[in-house]
């Protein structure tokens, strides 16, 4: 679990990207499991803007004007914070 | 300095959809084939290109990665080939980051990863249209400032910009970058985000605001959870009838003109073995097959239609949930579905399957997948179910349903086979980027099909019309002295093998012809209406048409030697369920056990789709036998 700083505010406020909304304009804060390595490369970065676009099986988000589709499992380790 | 040896290699690296290969045709003038979906590049191609200085450069074209750790084996492909540790790819001087200027921040990633290793970069700004389009400000210049490599702009699929990208990339090469941010590191990876965060910073302004682009619109319809599937089934259900009812009078032309060829050249001959070798042999043989050009095209046609728009991405995301029921992952499809074409290139796309497993499991599952060599003898076959009509929509659904059988039957070895593989020994996940729509580039798809289409007729010309000169040999020779042409071949040498060959078959409710027919056709399939066409043909003593029509008809009045009439309706279903599942195809097997790295895989798999193929006829002839069906 990389290091996370006791008082960061904003990532108690953090939910996974499962848990988010669709259409909402979301932060990514922070990457923590088996597939961040793959997510990274992909694109799912920290600090990057992301919008999910719709639920399901496979989730379809947006980063940087790209269009991704990842699994639940892999949704589940990305943890984003709404836009302040 | 330059020796005046092999000319020096450059390599085009990039993400999937970034353009490389639309870069890698304008640059050497060969068109190769494009396709909008991720992992159509899936081995190292090669070309050639001079510059503006008329220096001979080799350009490499590498599959897409999104980073050099290589989680699937076309992304290890790209790896191994920029370290120069591909066995007959040199080792590129210099490597040319093609980019998409759109999604910057999503690319950058692998540009770092290529200059850590050290070879001089360039950067290749593709899709600035689309970036413009999007309302993004760049700024190449920082962008170059910042990395100390030369960046240019360019439009691949418009040609603009390449003057300047081959100035860059002309001798001398520039030096290759620092890497600043990869020094002192157990792990670069933040070091490197860290940098990618910065060069964006500086040289790319994004509007904020997410816009929706037609893409969306259109992703509204084809990815929802209901539209979706219906438009994927119409699609699909499109693309299977234009195949079967455009096709229908191209093929009649083909076939009235190979009729008539037969006529003229008969008319021109004496009588005798020359004549017998020109129709019934060549004309016969190798026309059956080349009959089938036109849907061959439309299939090709079709196909790259598809990749080329970007849909099938979308479809490879519907059909993920689908295949995971098999054991499989949404990646599956496409391999799959392109060896309805032809299984080789299918197995080739399997290597963007991550998972080892899955990968194999397709592999295996492929050839159940009915190839297009398939469709003659279907198309033989079918219609003796339908009293000789073709083009019925009844034709349709039988066809329908032959595609179905080996689909289904498919999936549920591949179930069987993946849960006796066990899981895998790291998690891998469904993760796919969904490119913008892009109407068809006409000029990449016409070629592709031209390519396969000549291809198709280069091995009627030279396999197929080898073959039938063979068969006609075999059902020639040697004579007997007088008896009718009926005794002839029994007594010739194709006939003494059907002989021997009879008591196997018999079981499945075929004769020692058909058996014989069905021994060449594991030469390539089409050949089973050659041999057909020859073995009927030589034995008829009238009536020399050359077309499927009348060899058809001399089918359905076939008879065993007690008079039973042979092709009764089970008998050619026992058939056609023999050639949906046995694996009749040398190069297949090859190029399987090239991407398995196994032979014992590919011979697995070969006696397994035979075993079951005989045991499946045998199963229908004989129920069908005992419920009284024929």
């Amino acid at each position: 679990m990389p290091f996370a700083l006791a008082n960061d505010l904003a990532l108690d406020s953090a939910m996974t990207l499962n848990q988010a909304g669709v259409g909402c304009d979301m932060r990514i804060k922070l990457l923590s499991g088996p597939g961040c390595d793959r997510l990274r490369d992909m694109g799912f970065c920290e600090q990057l803007q992301v919008r999910k676009l719709s639920n399901g099986r496979n989730l379809i988000c947006s980063v940087c004007g790209t269009r991704l589709a990842i699994s639940r499992e892999l949704a589940e380790q990305v943890l984003v914070a709404p836009l302040a | 300095m330059s020796a005046p040896h092999a000319p020096e290699a450059i390599a085009l690296v990039g993400n999937p959809n970034a353009g490389k290969t639309t870069l890698f045709n304008a640059l050497t003038k060969s068109i190769e084939r494009v396709g909008n979906y991720a992992g159509v590049t899936v081995s190292v191609k090669e070309g050639e290109m001079f510059t503006p200085h008329g220096q001979k450069l080799r350009v490499l074209d590498l599959p897409g990665c999104y980073s050099l750790r290589a989680h699937s084996p076309d992304e290890k492909v790209a790896r191994d080939a920029l370290t120069g540790q591909i066995d007959g790819v040199p080792k590129p001087a210099l490597a040319v980051c093609v980019v998409d200027a759109s999604a910057l921040e999503l690319h950058l990633n692998l540009v770092l990863h290529v200059i850590e290793l050290g070879l001089p970069v360039v950067i290749a700004l593709n899709m600035v249209d689309v970036a413009e389009k999007q309302g993004l400000r760049l700024d190449p210049a920082k962008l170059s400032e910042e990395l100390g490599v030369p960046v240019v702009p360019i439009q691949a699929n418009a040609g603009k910009g390449l003057l300047d990208l081959k100035q860059a990339i002309r001798h001398p090469f520039p030096p290759a970058a620092e890497s600043p941010w990869a020094h002192e590191q157990a792990d670069p990876e933040p070091a490197r985000r860290a940098m990618v965060a910065r060069l964006c910073e500086l040289a790319v302004r994004r509007p904020d605001a997410h816009q929706q682009t037609l893409s969306d619109k259109l992703d509204g319809v084809f990815l929802h959870p209901v539209l979706g599937w219906v438009s994927f089934l119409a699609i699909m259900f499109a693309v299977f009838w234009s195949i079967f009812s455009f096709a229908h009078y191209p093929m009649e032309w083909i076939e009235t003109g190979l009729g008539g060829l037969g006529k003229w050249v008969e008319g021109l001959m004496p009588d005798g073995d020359l004549r017998s070798l020109l129709v019934d042999g060549i004309i016969s043989g190798v026309g059956g097959v080349l009959v089938f050009l036109p849907q061959i095209v439309l299939l090709f046609l079709f196909i790259g239609l598809l990749e080329s728009s970007g849909y099938m991405a979308r479809a490879a995301f519907l059909m993920d949930g689908l295949m995971a029921k098999a054991g499989l992952s949404g990646k599956s499809f496409l391999p799959l579905f392109s060896s309805h074409a032809c299984a080789i290139p299918g197995v080739m796309a399997t290597r963007t399957i991550d998972s080892a497993k899955e990968r194999l499991v397709t592999i295996f599952i492929a050839p159940w997948m009915s190839c297009s060599a398939r469709l003659p003898v279907y198309f033989l076959l079918v219609p003796l179910l339908l009293d000789g009509k073709e083009g019925s929509w009844k034709q349709a659904l039988i066809l329908f349903g032959i595609y179905a059988t080996g689909i289904l039957s498919a999936f549920v070895v591949s179930r069987v086979l993946r849960g006796r593989l066990g899981p895998d020994t790291q998690p891998n996940h469904f993760m796919l980027e969904l490119p913008l729509y892009r109407g068809p580039q006409w000029s990449y798809i016409l070629r592709h099909v031209t390519d396969r289409a000549w291809a198709f007729v280069a091995k009627a010309g030279t396999v197929i019309l080898g073959l039938s000169i063979l068969l006609w040999a075999l059902s020639t020779y040697p004579k007997t002295d007088g008896g009718n042409k009926g005794d002839q071949l029994a007594h010739s040498a194709m006939g003494r093998m059907g002989a021997v060959i009879e008591p196997v078959v018999k079981p499945l409710g075929f004769d020692g012809r058909t058996g014989t027919a069905i021994l060449t056709s594991f030469a390539a399939r089409e050949v089973f209406n050659t041999t057909m066409g020859v073995i009927f043909n030589v034995e008829e003593s009238d009536d020399k048409e050359a077309t499927r029509g009348a060899l058809r008809d001399k089918l359905a009045a076939a008879t065993w030697p007690d008079g039973r009439l042979l092709f009764t309706p089970l008998t050619v279903v026992s058939l056609i369920v023999f050639y949906i599942y046995a694996l009749q195809c040398l190069p297949t097997t090859a190029v399987v056990a090239r991407e398995a790295n196994s032979w014992k895989w590919a011979a697995g798999q070969f006696v397994f789709m035979g075993g079951f193929a005989y045991v499946a006829s045998l199963l229908v002839f004989q129920l069908g036998h005992l419920f009284g069906l024929g």
